[in-house]
């Protein structure tokens, strides 16, 4: 599988999909009926799931993905709050897996199958992806699958939570994996591997009341598109979903048509792979436009690292160009797999986003962000208005775990971080708000969060002049300041601090992320972190002891800036410091708008310092 | 009696006349330069006599107006210190997935209105920093100065001990008599910062304009001899007094959809059907809610402007679904040969293009006219001719043409296309508010009202494998009519946060004591009444997950009793249960109502009932097309109003009365029941 090229599937659809409707003789109409119902199925599960669903990691935040696959792993259709990162179609890759192992004529009605195989779906362990064969008519043909992807809260190795530690060497210590394995088989459940999840988990309620879940949603989903195919006839529902893929790669070369051709080329690079923490990761796209295609070259990225900041083919490259070309090309339509029709992703095997697999992946999502980013601003000049500037561009995991006192028992609260996104062609960037590739990820409450575990919120706020400035101004981010109340510890994996979220056309680049631990008063026991009363820890990864009266500090990146700033309206740059968004100085400074004591602003000295800018961009 | 519901397009009026036990209807256009006004003329219409009206209940859509068009005070937030930007971070989620565009609803209090001041409770309700009331002076100070008349106050942690918010509450009215002062918990006692912060906000951007709305409208209706009680339309399905209204205008927020689902409840109860799903079709949306055992469920969060991009609420609003099909939705093929049904919608202005005034796009109520579902004087009773040819060939032209239709049944089929895409659309809402919620939606009848409903239930009902169809009398009066049968109702809630042991038993009741305590003295200065009914439900779960199903709670329940209705009830709703995970108790919910006085449902039945013999047979014939495999059928049609109770017909046929028409479809079976309302058994 060298250099290999994802599936190009080449079904040109220059004519209208209408002239395909009536060479097949299937009805517009009852086809459109279908469309809807297939697009709605995975929506409808997914807010079920929601509501039984135990560990707030997929009920409040929702780390999961519901959808459709067809007999061939290719996706029909995905819940729309499902995490974009899913969308590299990991339902339809652990689905082809389990064909090629166990031939699709073994996987009878009420089977139900995991796979978390890292050299399958490329993913950390803990996105496992449950999937169930969807069979119709009297002869049970098979129609499709079923599948639910949930993040397991915990699936052993070496730290709690799984894919938490950033020193992990080899897939083996980020816990247990089930290649395309069997929990029911023809509606009868097998204790057997109920009790191997069980007893491979730190959290096993919480974590069967989840899998209680998965498996509810995979059947009821399957009966409802049962029942399409059932009152329509499979050859309709066929038809219907051939011409949701062909609609959908016809909106992506329409798309692509309206680029300007060529080869566009981007660099960025991420902090470190959390082992050798002073080299940094380089990250090299290259993408051509051109003849209704666009492919994705990740060859001048890393090769595969030593630590856990790696994925497979299918969860890093492949996830990583699918996002972005679905940002460009066709982002309101519902996501399917003809959207990805036109694109072709290449990258030899080894790269830190095809890593072979027993390579450590524990942060396989992590880097991403990062990695759709720079895909993005290679394809900022094909799109310039659609495009935006780079944002906080990182996951910003930071997990407390412990004891909690609310229960006793251990707990595991994994929170990410919102941060400002970049500004575009008329619009100033939007935030604080999660990755790129998150979907509809929902901060748990902080009064839920101080209910349950030994710390307190001394603020949680916008961080002022964080947006990098611009014509249109980068989204800012955020600081959450903790009181620790009680001794725990937090998981921090926080990335793209060493290359801040870049402008566009001249705008500027946005803050970066920074954690500060304030210890209070005593030493505390954790290898590296023997600091006294008093003293500051500014870490980004890592695991870290924390105890009553420590604080810690932690500020998220904003957006970078979309053309230069001294063009910004001087109604927008009144209204950010009227807002503390930006400070005086940074007005001064970064926009070249002066400002009296009053806080009104000086035109003339404004209009001089703006003219110097603008001269000294011009040399 | 009277019931006012001023609504978007129309004001609806019903009267309720006790001495002849009588209901009439009224309807005019909205007046929205003078909206007190519109519903007075409305009134008038009626001929009833205001200065015999004993009670007067008010619904509007005046408070969900004022939000999506911004026409708010200009409002400050007061926050506890490290806080004052909750409103505008929210929860960082991003609903709509690969939309660089997507923006969340600015905040309705921007930053350089929202304000901070010492003060910390922690999560079990102690106090780790006293109230700065000093602070609070020198805001209430800037406050003056700049003119702000609408202050919002949210405490972190005030759901656990709200005497810092109630502090600050009373401080800020002393010092500021003329501003409306709000805050998180004089609304709601539930937990989760940013649903409370947005609430309180909501609360106070609307506030100073409800009330002079509410007082307005109270005074004028004085003025003309009303000598009764003002009542507003609440969204929990009872009606607030003018005073509580005014305190709480978030109350009234969805008070519009709300009359048709208490008609329905009251249905329910009367003919002892345990599920319905009302359904309401309109000229542009359908919604739909559930009716179980007599009650329909309310939600605790809905959010102003939709989920994805909206703010929440923690107002106890019905929990309802709403999509954008209706009468007026427009159907258009676009660039890629594809068919939509909606949103779109030609509203009444230019309207359908049978209306003959303007309106060129297709809509629904055009394919229902030109498949003979409706006929030619549909419309206020024929007042209005409807042009069948103009509405054949715009569906030809804009739907048949470009979808490939030809020959003479082209029209039709496309035709029938629409109303099925529709049909789609609100099935996929029925769905949403059965199998998201945990349903099966096979268990419920479908109880449809609206101008729409009664033309597409039997459609609907085959759709979705439901077996039975209840149309009640005047389906497109019922909203207000629903209205008019409203009691007072209060919905109070508390997060309490315990496992479900031994030790909860105390907390509960102290609880449940102080919320009883509430709801019995504020219905006793509303209504006079001491004569409130309770109805208490504990929000359970397992530990760790999200939603929680609500478990009757008796004050003399044992712990074992509770938990072990709580499983009956999960199992029920979601097919297995998990004995071995710990139980939480997060919430303590109450419903208090009172009644107040209200016409017997028998008396609503129209003219049901008093039919001459011999007025049932079919005063017309017409072609009306049914989907395949029947094709086009000459069917007879029937005068609702003259099919006596018991009466029975046989699809397919039509019955048309004043405000609706309903369609049977051929297999299906209708009978007048004895209310008055049409009981239509569709075999598949």
């Amino acid at each position: 599988m060298n250099a290999a090229v994802l599936a190009p599937q080449p079904a040109p659809s220059s004519e209208p999909r209408l002239a395909n409707n009536l060479r097949h003789g299937f009805d517009p109409i009852t086809l459109e009926i279908i469309r809807h119902d297939l697009v709605s199925i995975p929506n409808q599960i997914d807010k079920n799931i929601t509501r039984t669903a135990f560990s707030p990691l997929i009920n409040e935040y929702k780390d999961y993905a519901v959808g459709i696959v067809d007999a061939e792993g290719r996706l029909i259709s995905q819940s729309r709050g499902s995490l974009l990162i899913f969308v590299a179609n990991a339902l339809g890759t652990a689905v082809r897996d389990g064909i090629a192992l166990h031939g699709a004529q073994t996987l009878v009605d009420g089977d139900v199958l995991i796979s978390n195989h890292a050299g399958t779906l490329g993913q950390h362990l803990n996105n496992v992806v449950m999937y169930t064969p969807i069979r119709v008519g009297a002869e049970r043909r098979l129609a499709g699958f079923f599948c639910v992807l949930m993040h397991w809260i915990d699936v052993g190795g070496s730290m709690v939570g799984s894919c938490t530690s950033t020193t992990t060497t080899e897939i083996f210590q980020e816990g247990i994996q089930f290649r395309s394995v069997r929990l029911f088989r023809a509606g009868e459940r097998l204790p057997d591997m109920f009790r191997m999840i069980e007893y491979n988990t730190r959290f096993p309620d919480m974590l069967m009341g989840d899998v209680e879940a998965q498996i509810a949603g995979c059947f009821m989903g399957r009966d409802m598109v049962a029942a399409i195919a059932d009152k329509h006839g499979l050859p309709t529902l066929e038809a219907a979903v051939h011409a949701m893929w062909d609609d959908a790669e016809a909106a992506s070369r329409a798309a692509i048509r309206a680029a300007k051709p060529g080869v566009y080329e981007a660099f960025a690079f991420l902090d470190n792979d959390g082992l050798n923490l002073d080299k940094t990761v380089p990250i090299g796209i290259r993408v051509r436009i051109g003849d209704e295609r666009i492919a994705v070259d990740f060859s001048g990225v890393s090769e595969q690292l030593p630590g856990p900041l790696n994925a497979g083919r299918n969860g890093g490259a492949v996830a990583a160009a699918r996002i972005a070309v679905k940002y460009m090309l066709s982002p309101n339509d519902p996501v399917n797999e003809g959207d990805f029709r036109c694109l072709d992703v290449e990258i030899p095997d080894g790269k830190f986003l095809s890593a072979r697999p027993n390579a450590p992946i524990g942060g396989s999502g992590n880097m991403i962000p990062t990695v759709v980013d720079t895909v993005l601003r290679a394809m900022a000049e094909a799109f310039p208005d659609r495009v935006a500037a780079a944002h906080h561009g990182t996951y910003g995991v930071h997990s407390f775990h412990g004891i909690s006192p609310a229960t006793g028992e251990s707990f595991f609260h994994l929170d990410t971080l919102c941060g400002g996104w970049g500004g575009s062609a008329g619009m100033d960037g939007y935030g604080p708000s999660r990755s790129n590739v998150h979907g509809d990820t929902s901060d748990v409450p902080v009064e839920m969060q101080e209910a349950f575990h030994p710390y307190r919120f001394e603020s949680y706020a916008l961080r002022p002049d964080s947006g990098g400035p611009g014509e249109f101004r980068g989204g800012v981010g955020i600081v959450k300041t903790y009181r620790i109340t009680g001794p725990c510890r937090i998981n921090l994996k926080i990335e793209r601090t060493k290359c801040p979220p870049w402008g566009l056309l001249g705008g500027g680049e946005g803050k970066t992320a920074e954690v500060e631990i304030r210890r209070a008063n005593r030493n505390v026991d954790g290898g590296h972190d023997r600091n006294g009363s008093g003293d500051v820890l500014k870490v980004f990864k890592g695991d870290h002891p924390l105890d009553a009266g420590d604080q810690v500090v932690i500020r998220s990146g904003g957006g970078g800036g979309f053309g230069p700033a001294w063009k910004r309206d001087l109604a927008a740059v009144a209204r950010d410091l009227a807002t503390s968004c930006v400070s005086r100085a940074a007005a001064e400074h970064d926009y070249g708008v002066v400002t009296r004591d009053d806080g009104s602003i000086d035109n003339a000295a404004t209009q001089a310092l703006r003219q110097r800018m603008a001269q000294g961009e011009g040399t | 009696m009277v019931a006012a519901d001023t609504g978007g397009t129309f004001t609806d009026v019903a009267v309720y006349d006790a001495t002849q036990g009588r209901v009439s209807y009224g309807k005019t256009l909205t007046n929205y330069t003078d909206l007190v006004e519109g519903a007075l003329a409305g009134l008038e219409s009626t001929g009833v006599k205001l200065d015999q009206t004993l009670l007067f209940k008010h619904g509007t859509t005046h408070v969900i107006n004022t939000f999506i068009q911004r026409s708010g005070a200009k409002t400050a937030l007061v926050a506890t210190r490290g806080f004052r930007d909750t409103l505008e971070i929210g929860r960082g989620n991003r609903p709509v997935p690969f939309a660089l565009e997507y923006r969340r609803d600015p905040p309705l209090v921007p930053r350089d209105l929202r304000f901070e001041v010492g003060e910390r409770i922690d999560a079990h309700g102690a106090v780790i920093e006293p109230l700065d009331t000093a602070g609070l002076t020198q805001l209430a100070e800037t406050f003056r100065r700049d003119g702000i008349g609408a202050i919002a106050i949210s405490f972190i942690n005030a759901y656990a001990n709200p005497a810092h918010e109630e502090q600050a509450v009373a401080l800020l009215r002393s010092l500021l008599p003329d501003a409306y002062v709000t805050s998180g918990t004089l609304l709601t006692r539930e937990w989760f910062e940013y649903e409370r912060t947005s609430t309180a906000a909501a609360n106070a951007y609307v506030g100073a304009r409800m009330g002079s709305y509410i007082t307005g409208f109270d005074a004028r209706l004085r003025e003309r001899g009303f000598g009764g009680s003002f009542y507003m339309m609440g969204s929990n399905g009872g009606v607030l007094s003018s005073t509580r209204s005014i305190e709480q205008p978030v109350a009234l927020v969805e008070s519009g959809p709300i009359g048709g689902c208490i008609g329905a409840a009251a249905y329910a109860r009367a003919l002892d059907e345990p599920r319905l799903i009302a359904f309401d079709m309109g000229g542009t949306t359908a919604k739909c809610a559930l009716v179980q055992d007599g009650h329909f469920d309310v939600q605790p969060v809905y959010y102003i402007g939709g989920y994805d991009h909206g703010f929440p609420l923690r107002t106890p609003v019905l929990d309802i679904v709403e999509v954008g099909a209706g009468g007026g939705s427009i159907a258009a093929v676009d660039a890629r040969g594809r068919l939509s049904v909606g949103p779109r919608s030609a509203g009444s202005e230019p309207g359908p293009v049978a209306f003959g005034r303007g309106g060129v796009e297709p809509t629904v109520t055009d394919a229902n006219l030109v498949l003979g579902r409706i006929g030619g004087g549909a419309f206020m009773q024929g007042r209005l001719a409807l042009d069948r040819d103009a509405a054949a060939r715009a569906i030809r032209e804009r739907v048949s043409a470009p979808l490939g239709y030809d020959g003479a049944g082209g029209v039709d089929s496309a035709a029938q296309g629409i109303l099925d895409l529709a049909t789609t659309t609100m099935a996929g809402a029925i769905r949403e508010i059965t199998i998201e919620r945990g349903h099966d939606v096979r268990e419920f009848k479908l109880f449809v009202f609206g101008g729409g409903g009664p033309l597409f239930a039997s459609f609907l009902a085959r759709s979705l494998n439901i077996p039975e169809v209840i149309v009640p009398p005047h389906p497109g009066n019922f909203s207000t009519l629903g209205m008019l049968i409203a009691g007072a109702r209060i919905d109070l809630s508390r997060t309490v946060v315990l496992e479900a042991v031994q030790g909860a038993l105390p907390t509960l009741a102290a609880a449940y004591a102080g919320l009883e305590d509430t709801a019995r003295r504020t219905m006793h200065a509303e209504l006079g009444t001491n004569a409130v009914t309770f109805e208490r439900m504990l929000e359970m779960r397992y530990r760790g997950q999200k939603h929680t199903v609500a478990v009757p709670y008796g004050a003399d329940a044992s712990i074992g009793a509770l938990l072990q209705s709580f499983e009956t009830i999960y199992q029920r709703r979601y097919g297995n249960i998990n004995p071995n995970c710990a139980v939480e108790i997060l919430g303590a919910r109450l419903g208090a109502e009172a009644q107040i006085p209200c016409p017997e449902l028998t008396q609503m039945a129209g003219g049901a009932g008093e039919a001459a013999p011999g007025a049932t047979v079919a005063h017309e014939r017409r072609s009306v097309y049914f989907p395949a495999p029947h094709g086009r059928i000459e069917v007879p049609v029937y005068a609702r109003d003259a099919l006596p109770i018991g009466h029975a017909i046989d699809g397919p046929a039509v019955i048309e009365e004043y405000s609706a028409t309903t369609v049977l479809m051929p297999g299906d079976r209708a009978r007048v029941g004895k209310l008055g309302e049409i009981v239509i058994r569709c075999s598949p």
